[in-house]
């Protein structure tokens, strides 16, 4: 009986959940595939009267949203495999072995944490500049890199911790060269962790704005929420477009989460409990 | 010079045909919106046409950050030839040194003596040299759906202030979600304060609109704080929500007849043409204040070059054509201003229709409609609307008495040199 | 054992090496800024004016109630976030069909720019075409609609709605991953001892995860000190500064008061007490459980 109230309570608050989660997803899909005229009516028209696809196909072709599409999954793809490769070396030698540095290098993983990008922006766009990057798709991979790598090395390390030693150790003793046993051992366990680094910077990179605001200039070279935000601005009230470019940009994080979801689970498992 | 630039040009052209190799104008816009890009667009591929070998990169930033980016930028000395520069950004960018004095083109062009009076002067607001080719003026005016007001038979426009105040409260009710006034409370909301609040004067500077004629601060004057009072009530007949609207959601709330007075600029014109039609709106002058007179400010926007651009006299060639009477014309309408060339209203019988109504009496009628200016060239502008802004919502949220709004804005302006 | 360092070091490089360059040397440039004065109109002639900007900035009378904002929204954020996530992840730790497809559904908030969050809920939650107020007003729950955003009364609460939303799924996976991790004897020998589920609640899930919870609760306290996009994109601080964070009046500096070295004496004010608070977390935290 107990236990009947219990999942009953359970079921309960699985629904209420999915509700506060999805309504905002369900308005924005439904604006999206709504004619012009009736995402201003008033009182609000909730369903579509018929079904429009004249906001994708604005997206699509006014404002060349295949090219920031392009943009931001080669930005994102690239930075996000780079970031995952580096946070990957740092974090395993931050895990296994004792020097000198090790701590003040771990406090400086945290530190980077705290620094407000508003702070760093101005100096950055005077040094990019200076060296010619700006306006390079190069200039926001090497920041969302950067990033992505210190956050991905506090992960890395932390999974890594809860890693047994002895798997390497075994191989070592069959003859493995240190960087074989890792390639060959411990890689391939770790992969679902990998899986989390890749994901988290990933979709930190997609999102990125504000940087890429100030560092990107031409047209053909902007990222997708560079793009949405342009829509907003000044008299940017095409709802229905904008809510398309929405679910457009939310495709590409959404599909790469649910495939890497259950990796990052097994991943954080390990990771979380170590600390 | 003219025979100087004509050779470049040539040599320039020459060489362009010879190698094959173009020249890359890089154009910056502020006021980056979807329409706004469609029509400069179709503007520069008419440029490109009539000049092979150049080509023009246009750069659009979304608004909120145009600013800031394209000071940075300028200051770096990033590459770029055009860049747009409004009223409000004109000194900065002047000040940096970054900016090409366009005296030397304007003395040659035979564009100058066909601008509208006042344009140039405008232009010339930091250190009386034009550091832009303004394109097209913003005046503020008032608009409003008589479709929505008609139903409380009011079929005019307000002609005062007063006026203006007994329709939005006759046809304010909140329960049929009616309201009165388009009230805008964030983001640069710093013109509608005080289009309102001079309008309770009569001897505003016309160089100066924080100043009265015999150079003391308008904001310690008694009649400042009846302006402030006057524009509280007329927040009263606006949904509360408009403390936090923008340009945007005045618009959304006028399109939807919420709130169908409202001032604005006429690049609301091109907007409410398309979401709304231009038959169902209409325009009039400002409402005329206590002090029988209302003080409009010219707002413009316009094109600079850059002061280390490579390709400065094919730069002043595209400013020369973007404001030839045609184009003007073309960029006033889509996009909507008011077109700079005096030419261009007799071209196009567009800009004497109705829609323009407000602004035809406003600038035929010096007596009561008495053009004025911002500080733009103050040092203190640039913080200036912040402060405005965030002190007039505590204001407008009763948690600052007016009277100390208005001695927070008089030693603002104190400290920043202005007032006797 | 020269070779091991130096593959130590090579290992350690291209982390390091990037953090450098973008972030520790940017700092310096930040700090030195900082002491500038630094505005549109002497960008190209800064001057150096000593601690005028901080002074500026901490005589400003808004800046209290600035920090307390900050408190405010930090706290209840992470608060209703780990509370929320918490018990979601309760609910989900048993496996049930469907499971994968409703993670996947809800979870997707995490996975939105904190740009297009703030678009997004900015429409839902303006006070007269929202559809929220709408919703409320047919269900009969309120007679006239409320102000989200626009009343300083709902403004932070608003808010930090928005962020918890945005919020539960981090905690969710986080905790959701440290609860399947523990032990099911744990359970087992408390089912036998008698135990209520409230107490196996307690005693033993809430103890086995602490370590999750701690240093899951500090990177999420840094990153919404951090996170301006939410509050910017809805209020931008306002009405009347009752949302203003920190991060937001930073913003707000740059881009409204056009002032950079004002701003970066907040970005290191911003720095310093998120060090100052990191360290004495830390301290107060449990040192074994929490290991850097």
């Amino acid at each position: 009986m107990k236990y009947r109230v219990l999942s009953i309570l359970r079921v309960l608050g699985l629904i209420v959940y999915l509700l506060f989660a999805v309504f905002p997803l369900v308005w924005i899909i439904l604006t999206s595939i709504k004619p012009i005229n009736e995402v201003y009516s008033f009182p609000i028209k909730y369903l579509p009267s018929r079904i429009s696809f004249d906001a994708y196909r604005y997206l699509f072709s006014f404002a060349r949203f295949q090219v920031y599409f392009k943009n931001s999954f080669l930005v994102a793809t690239v930075s996000a495999l780079f970031s995952t490769s580096f946070s990957l070396m740092s974090g395993y030698v931050l895990s296994r072995f004792q020097f000198k540095l090790k701590h003040f290098l771990l406090l400086t993983l945290f530190f980077v944490q705290m620094l407000p990008t508003y702070l760093l922006m101005i100096p950055q766009f005077t040094m990019f500049s200076k060296l010619k990057l700006t306006n390079t798709l190069l200039s926001i991979v090497i920041i969302y890199t950067g990033f992505g790598a210190a956050f991905g090395a506090i992960m890395a390390r932390a999974f890594f911790k809860s890693l047994p030693k002895e798997i390497e150790e075994a191989a070592w003793i069959d003859g493995c060269s240190r960087f074989e046993a890792l390639l060959k051992v411990v890689l391939p366990v770790f992969l679902p962790n990998v899986g989390a680094i890749f994901s988290f910077c990933f979709v930190n990179s997609w999102n990125e704005v504000f940087t890429a605001v100030l560092f990107i200039h031409s047209d053909h070279k902007m990222t997708v929420p560079v793009a949405l935000y342009s829509f907003v601005s000044k008299a940017g009230i095409q709802w229905n477009v904008m809510a398309a470019g929405i679910v457009v940009a939310l495709l590409p994080t959404v599909l790469v989460f649910a495939i890497a979801q259950r990796y990052i689970i097994q991943g954080l498992t390990q990771g979380a409990l170590k600390g | 010079m003219r025979k100087f630039s004509f050779v470049v040009l040539i040599v320039l052209l020459f060489v362009g045909l010879v190698f094959a190799e173009t020249v890359t104008l890089r154009v910056i816009q502020v006021f980056t919106s979807p329409l706004r890009t469609k029509v400069l667009e179709e503007i520069i591929s008419k440029f490109e046409a009539q000049n092979p070998g150049v080509k023009v990169e246009l750069i659009s930033p979304p608004y909120e950050t145009a600013y800031q980016k394209i000071y940075l930028m300028v200051s770096a000395e990033e590459p770029l030839d055009i860049v747009e520069v409004g009223d409000w950004s004109l000194s900065a960018l002047a000040s940096m040194g970054k900016l090409l004095s366009l005296e030397p083109y304007l003395a040659q062009s035979q564009l100058t003596g066909h601008l509208v009076p006042g344009v140039l002067d405008a232009a010339r607001t930091y250190k009386n040299t034009a550091y832009l080719l303004p394109n097209a003026i913003y005046v503020k005016t008032l608009f409003f759906r008589p479709e929505i007001t008609s139903k409380y038979n009011l079929n005019n426009a307000p002609a005062t202030m007063e006026q203006l105040l007994e329709f939005c409260r006759a046809i304010t009710k909140p329960e049929q979600n009616q309201y009165g006034f388009d009230f805008r409370g964030k983001g640069y909301p710093t013109a509608f304060i005080d289009i309102v609040m001079t309008s309770f004067f009569d001897d505003i500077d016309p160089n100066c609109m924080y100043l009265k004629k015999d150079g003391k601060l308008i904001f310690e004057d008694k009649r400042a704080l009846d302006g402030i009072n006057f524009y509280l009530e007329l927040f009263k007949t606006a949904p509360k929500d408009s403390i936090n609207w923008g340009f945007d959601e005045q618009v959304n709330s006028f399109v939807s007849g919420i709130t169908p007075y409202l001032f604005q600029d006429p690049d609301t014109v091109g907007l409410l043409n398309e979401l709304l039609g231009s038959d169902r709106y209409r325009t009039a002058p400002l409402p005329l204040g206590k002090g029988g007179k209302a003080y409009p400010t010219i707002g413009f926007a316009g094109w600079g070059i850059t002061s280390y651009s490579k390709y400065k006299d094919i730069a002043w060639k595209f400013l020369e054509f973007f404001n030839s009477p045609e184009i003007n014309a073309l960029w006033c309408k889509d996009y909507g201003a008011l077109p700079v060339d005096m030419r261009v209203y007799d071209i196009d019988p567009y800009f004497k229709s109705d829609i323009f109504h407000g602004w035809t009496v406003m600038f035929g009628d010096t007596q009561h409609y008495q053009f004025t200016k911002y500080p733009l060239d103050n040092e203190a502008w640039s913080e200036w609307n912040e402060l405005h802004e965030s002190t007039m919502q505590q204001v407008l949220l009763g948690k600052m008495k007016p009277e100390t709004a208005l001695k927070t804005w008089a030693d603002f302006w104190k400290k920043a040199g202005l007032g006797k | 054992m020269k070779r091991l360092r130096f593959w130590i070091f090579l290992m350690l490089l291209p982390t390091f090496a990037l953090i450098f360059f973008i972030n520790l040397y940017p700092l310096v440039r930040g700090g030195v800024i900082s002491f500038q004065r630094l505005t549109v109109f002497t960008l190209n002639r800064p001057r150096f004016i000593g601690f005028e900007n901080y002074r500026t900035l901490i005589t400003d009378p808004n800046f209290w109630n600035i920090i307390l904002n900050t408190v405010v929204w930090i706290f209840f954020s992470v608060l209703f976030q780990l509370v929320f996530g918490f018990i979601l992840a309760l609910l989900l730790v048993k496996p049930f069909k469907g499971r994968g497809l409703y993670m996947g559904v809800v979870f997707y908030p995490w996975a939105l720019s904190g740009f297009a969050i703030g678009l997004l809920w900015s429409w839902i939650l303006n006070g007269q075409f929202g559809i929220l107020n709408d919703i409320l007003i047919k269900l009969h729950l309120i007679k006239q609609p409320i102000s989200f955003l626009s009343d300083p009364r709902f403004a932070m609460f608003s808010v930090i709605m928005i962020n918890v939303w945005y919020g539960i799924p981090f905690f969710a996976i986080m905790l959701l991953a440290a609860l399947q991790s523990v032990p099911k004897e744990l359970y087992e020998a408390a089912q036998i001892d008698g135990a209520t589920m409230w107490h196996r609640l307690v005693r033993i899930t809430i103890p086995c995860i602490k370590p999750a919870i701690t240093s899951t609760v500090l990177l999420r306290i840094i990153w919404v000190m951090n996170f301006p996009d939410i509050i910017y994109g809805t209020t931008r601080g306002g009405p009347a500064g009752a949302t203003n964070i920190l991060s937001v009046q930073m913003i707000n500096i740059v881009y409204y008061q056009n002032n950079f070295g004002k701003a970066s004496a907040l970005g290191i004010i911003i720095t310093g007490v998120l060090l100052a608070f990191s360290v004495a977390y830390l301290i107060v935290a449990e040192k074994g459980a929490f290991e850097l």
